[in-house]
């Protein structure tokens, strides 16, 4: 957390519903958390907390209708792009962010090859000769590590096998040298030596183009490996944000305790009990009351907690954050709501 | 869904119920002879010993005699049709309405689902009410005769110049160039497209499920050349080919029947065995056939229930395309000159449109209804029972 | 690829055979077909002199005294365009034929073209907009479409329009030459009727087809590539889309268009293949019938080789050692 004036992107309060049948679901309810220059930022929980809407919701690619963004700001790079036109975001789509989604089976279409695949991204945004958007597309194919890129180009996704694909999805992503990747899960589909050999590849390629790289999982074990800092979501809601360290090691709120209790190498390998609350009628209070072994009377009114900052950049909502059970320093001061984490204004 | 879901059995109520979780082994009785099912071989084999004494006796009776006894006499229909009627009416009694009601709590559940679909609602409503007409208004309207004296009978409320007298409720919906009552044809004609829509259906459902599962089990040789002939069927356009048999051995309503039910159900039959194909590789069939079943027995009592919806659904959304060819062959005079079907009376109030709009028009809006319902309950129907149809 | 294309190629000659033969079956079993005796009876019965009648049969398709005799006189004639004399015309039976079919494609093929572009257009549309009322109306168009009989159609259109109105003619006539505006309009309803029922279909398939796609993951890259949605829709849902669609193009529609085409030839009296077909049937001219049934069938035959073929390019998946 170096560059703490001027964060890249910056999410305020962002609601987005989804408008079914059995109601409106409340995907993501008030999410704020900053990324600056350069960062790697996980969002991590469990599936169906609503991550892959906050990300996706970041350029409106979640279909419209049933999904609706209700509230909230995304400051990109200091503008709002909850205000852009249809063009500008277009622009902004492959142009200055890129996205690489969970499943690398299904993120290529079939009936095209990779190259013209990766060259649609190019001359979305670039006015390149044919010629030189495929040698673009060749070299993002070599940087991605598929070797042989100058034959391979022309074979069809089907050829390639899913760790490969997943290389040429982010060759995608990367086509125009954004300054912001999202990363969906990318590797979950992928077994665990592919998955390592993505992870490596990420953190070179966040090198060699200078971006910041959102990074969706539900493994805290490649948080611990890639993130500098972290948002821990819930049910729509951000239950705590704070640098790795922080997470790890000075984790404030129970849902992030029993996360990490999950960890392979714990003792407790138990998921946590209980699932999580209706999407469409949430309850009050605190999302997490239900299964939280803590929860008091104070946790079930009201609405959930604010994120407070406990320490300098880290914020917890939780009332009994305090608890003081394991070993928490005590908040030096009480600033309010964290800068770089927001929280419900 | 995935079909794995479909054996464990463990499913919640709130999963969705379909034709396959019925446990057949249960409800057919096995090896045991369940009340229903002595009820429903006596009343079938009944059905079709009654048609073969009528068909071996029957034009032998007095004809004085004759007239006053046996359902035929008083059928709106040539015979054989009306037999073969009866025996599909029983059918759809016996394994689609019996089990509907022994089984309250999936009724329930069907309906529950069904309901969200109004315009599958509304056409069900539509067809009971048309399949009513069909069984019993022939015998209460009677069958359309020829009377010259009222030719060209407007029908109520409407009059060739405004002030005139008009069409009356004897004839509500008008009569034709010889004074046939147009409200009879329509109804006869219901029961014709009936006809043409369950026996056909019932036709296509015995050959595809044979066939399809056939196919799909034994695999190898018996699956190449089914399937091969099934391909070359479909190629041929089915209109054509009806045609063309009904041109060589046409005739009567119950050989257009036969050819119908005989040319349609290819299509079917391939759908079958590819959902066939994936119920083989499962476990209960497996089990079935390490206990040593036989393979009759494992097709009939295992394949065939099993891909049930998928066969149900099928022989629904053929049922339009069986009225739609009788009434076309009807329209162009190939069908039974004897049987008002709504084809031939359309084709009757072709010449007349200028003076008598009624005699094409009415016929021809119950068809389009009743197609039109027909093709929003096989839709329906595909929603909530085909497992891959979302 | 070629191995593939060769080996659907002698498919497609043995399956023609297959049919072929079905067809002689269904014939020489049929009440119609009569051996040469009775054939010859039965026109001198009808007032033929004897030795006419006997010249006649030997104009006959598939004639003979044994089956194989008239197996093999059938195939032979079939296969080198020797299809019979036609009665009712005094004509070969190719002859006719050859009169006879621009008065069909005359109409068939505009309303071909029609029933893809606006089937597959509308179908798009609607899968793109799912749950809109846009969708729900082309839906129920959709189902009114293929529920209408088209044969009533017809003549509720000619009611409408040439009886009550009297903008358009009721029939078709022959005086006028086909590439003029006078012919044109009186094509107007068979070609509104044949393709309602196509378009219906279509849009239903098409939308079908693209549903599959609208959600895809594909989509999704496509759409945070950048591009704009006209070409997320053309490329990564219609595209894909066609490789499915293409199959229902010529089994499913190739054979609405023909059946549709034979009832309003009949209806409107255009002297196509179909009006010829059902004046055969009237007129109990075998030979005739046979050969206009038999060229939708060679028809769908075709189309079915160039469809698979045209699958093979369009779906680059395809795994040739499966057929
Ligand atoms: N198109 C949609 N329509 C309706 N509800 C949706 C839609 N997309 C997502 N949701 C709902 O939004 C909530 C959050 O979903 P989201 O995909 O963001 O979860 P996630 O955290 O990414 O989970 P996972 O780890 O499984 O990817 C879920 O309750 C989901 O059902
Ligand atoms: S607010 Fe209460 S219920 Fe929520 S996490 Fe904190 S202690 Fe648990
Ligand atoms: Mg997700």
């Amino acid at each position: 957390m170096t560059m703490t004036d001027d964060p890249l992107l910056s999410i305020r309060n962002l609601q987005t519903y989804f408008h079914t049948d059995d109601g409106v679901v409340k995907a993501v309810d008030g999410v704020s958390f900053d990324v600056d220059r350069g960062e790697t930022v996980c969002i991590v929980g469990e599936s169906g907390s609503g991550k892959s809407v906050t990300s996706e919701s970041i350029t409106q690619l979640i279909p419209i209708p049933p999904g609706e963004i209700v509230g909230g700001e995304v400051y990109f790079d200091g503008e709002d792009v909850t205000e852009l036109s249809t063009g500008e975001l277009q622009e902004l789509r492959g142009g200055r962010i890129g996205h690489v989604f969970q499943n690398p089976q299904g993120a290529l279409n079939p009936v095209y090859t990779v190259g013209y695949q990766i060259r649609e991204a190019i001359d979305a945004h670039h006015d390149l000769s044919k010629a030189e958007a495929r040698q673009r597309a060749i070299r993002l194919l070599e940087d991605v590590g598929i070797p042989e890129a100058a034959t391979r180009i022309d074979d069809y996704p089907h050829e390639f096998s899913g760790g490969m694909k997943q290389r040429v999805v982010i060759a995608i992503a990367l086509a125009c040298e954004p300054d912001l990747l999202i990363a969906d899960e990318p590797t979950t589909a992928l077994d665990v030596t592919i998955e390592a050999q993505i992870l490596d590849l990420l953190r070179d390629l966040q090198d060699e183009y200078d971006m910041s790289i959102v990074f969706i999982t539900h493994d805290l074990g490649v948080v611990a490996e890639i993130a500098d800092r972290v948002v821990v979501m819930y049910a729509g809601k951000v239950m705590e944000t704070g640098s790795v360290e922080d997470i790890f090691e000075n984790s404030a709120h129970p849902y992030t305790e029993a996360l990490l209790e999950c960890l392979p190498g714990q003792s407790n390998l138990e998921p946590i009990p209980g699932t999580l609350p209706s999407a469409t009628d949430p309850p009050d209070g605190c999302r997490f009351h239900d299964r939280c072994e803590y929860a008091t009377e104070e946790c079930r009114v009201g609405d959930q907690p604010a994120l407070s900052e406990i320490e300098d950049g880290h914020g917890v909502s939780c009332v009994h954050w305090q608890r003081g059970s394991d070993g928490l320093p005590e908040p030096t001061d009480v600033r309010g709501p964290v800068r770089s984490t927001g929280g419900e204004r | 869904m995935s079909t794995e879901t479909h054996t464990d059995g463990t499913r919640d109520g709130h999963d969705e119920i379909t034709f396959e979780d019925v446990d057949w082994e249960e409800f057919d009785g096995g090896l045991e002879w369940t009340r229903t099912r002595v009820a429903a071989y006596l009343t079938m084999g009944g059905i079709a010993l009654a048609w073969l004494l009528d068909s071996l006796y029957g034009s032998r009776r007095d004809p004085l005699v004759d007239y006053q006894f046996g359902p035929v006499e008083f059928a709106p229909n040539p015979g054989n049709v009306e037999w073969l009627f009866t025996l599909t009416l029983a059918v759809l009694f016996f394994y689609c309405l019996v089990p509907l009601y022994q089984n309250p709590r999936r009724t329930k559940h069907y309906w529950k689902e069904f309901k969200k679909n109004k315009a599958a609602v509304a056409s069900l409503v539509f067809l009971v009410f048309i399949f009513l007409v069909a069984v019993f208004g022939p015998f209460i309207v009677g069958r359309p005769e020829l009377d010259l004296a009222n030719a060209y009978q407007p029908p109520v409320f409407y009059s060739y110049v405004p002030g005139l007298e008009g069409g009356t409720w004897e004839h509500p919906f008008g009569t034709m160039q010889s004074g046939e009552d147009i409200l009879q044809t329509v109804v006869i004609g219901a029961r014709v497209s009936m006809m043409v829509g369950l026996i056909g259906c019932l036709m296509i459902v015995v050959l595809a499920s044979a066939v399809g599962t056939t196919a799909a089990y034994f695999g190898g040789l018996v699956d190449e050349v089914l399937m091969r002939f099934v391909d070359i069927m479909l190629t041929f356009p089915t209109f054509f080919l009806i045609l063309f048999v009904v041109y060589l051995y046409g005739g009567d309503l119950f050989t257009i029947i036969l050819i119908l039910g005989l040319t349609t159900w290819t299509a079917t039959s391939r759908l079958v065995r590819s959902e066939a194909l994936q119920r083989n590789e499962e476990q209960y069939i497996d089990a079935a056939k390490n206990v040593g079943a036989s393979e009759r027995w494992i097709i009939t009592r295992h394949l065939v229930p099993n891909v049930s919806n998928t066969i149900i659904t099928a022989a629904t959304l053929a049922i339009p395309s069986l009225i739609l060819y009788e009434a076309v062959l009807a329209f162009l005079g190939f069908g039974d000159p004897n049987v008002w079907s709504w084809g031939r009376v359309i084709s009757e109030g072709r010449g007349d449109l200028q003076n008598a709009w009624w005699i094409a028009t009415i016929p021809g809006v119950f068809l389009f209804l009743t197609v039109l319902a027909f093709n929003f309950l096989g839709d329906a129907l595909r929603d909530a029972l085909d497992p891959r149809h979302e | 690829m070629k191995a593939y294309i060769a080996k659907r190629i002698a498919w497609t000659f043995f399956a023609t055979w297959v049919t072929l033969t079905i067809t002689f079956l269904l014939l020489d079993f049929s009440p119609i077909s009569a051996a040469g005796a009775e054939f010859v009876d039965q026109q001198v019965q009808q007032g033929m002199d004897a030795d006419e009648a006997r010249e006649l049969y030997q104009e006959q398709l598939g004639h003979g005294d044994t089956a194989w005799e008239r197996y093999t006189n059938f195939m032979v004639g079939l296969a080198t365009f020797d299809w019979g004399w036609s009665s009712m015309y005094s004509q070969p039976v190719v002859d006719v034929i050859a009169n006879s079919w621009i008065y069909s494609f005359q109409y068939v093929f505009p309303a071909t073209v029609l029933s893809v572009i606006l089937g597959f257009a509308i179908g798009l549309y609607s899968a793109t907009h799912q749950y809109t009322k846009e969708d729900y109306a082309a839906t129920l168009f959709a189902f009114t479409g293929i529920s209408l009989p088209n044969f009533w159609f017809a003549i509720m259109l000619i009611l409408i329009f040439a009886t009550m109105l009297g903008w358009l003619p009721t029939y078709y006539s022959t005086d006028v030459a086909l590439l003029s505006l006078e012919n044109a309009k009186q094509l107007i309803l068979p070609v509104i009727v044949l393709s309602t029922a196509a378009i219906a279909s279509e849009m239903r398939y098409a939308r079908a087809e693209s549903l599959e796609y609208v959600h895809a993951e594909f989509v999704k890259t496509a759409r945070a590539k950048g591009l704009s949605e006209n070409q997320v829709t053309i490329r990564h849902i219609f595209r894909p889309a066609m490789v499915p669609l293409i199959t229902i193009l010529v089994g499913d529609i190739l054979g609405l268009l023909f059946a549709g085409g034979y009832v309003i030839e009949v209806i409107f009296q255009i002297p196509g293949l179909g009006l010829v077909s059902y004046e055969a049937i009237i007129q109990q001219d075998t030979p005739l019938v046979l050969a206009t049934v038999l060229i939708p069938v060679f028809i769908a035959i075709i189309g079915n080789l160039v469809q698979d073929i045209c699958y093979t390019i369009l779906d680059p998946r395809i795994d040739f050692g499966d057929r």
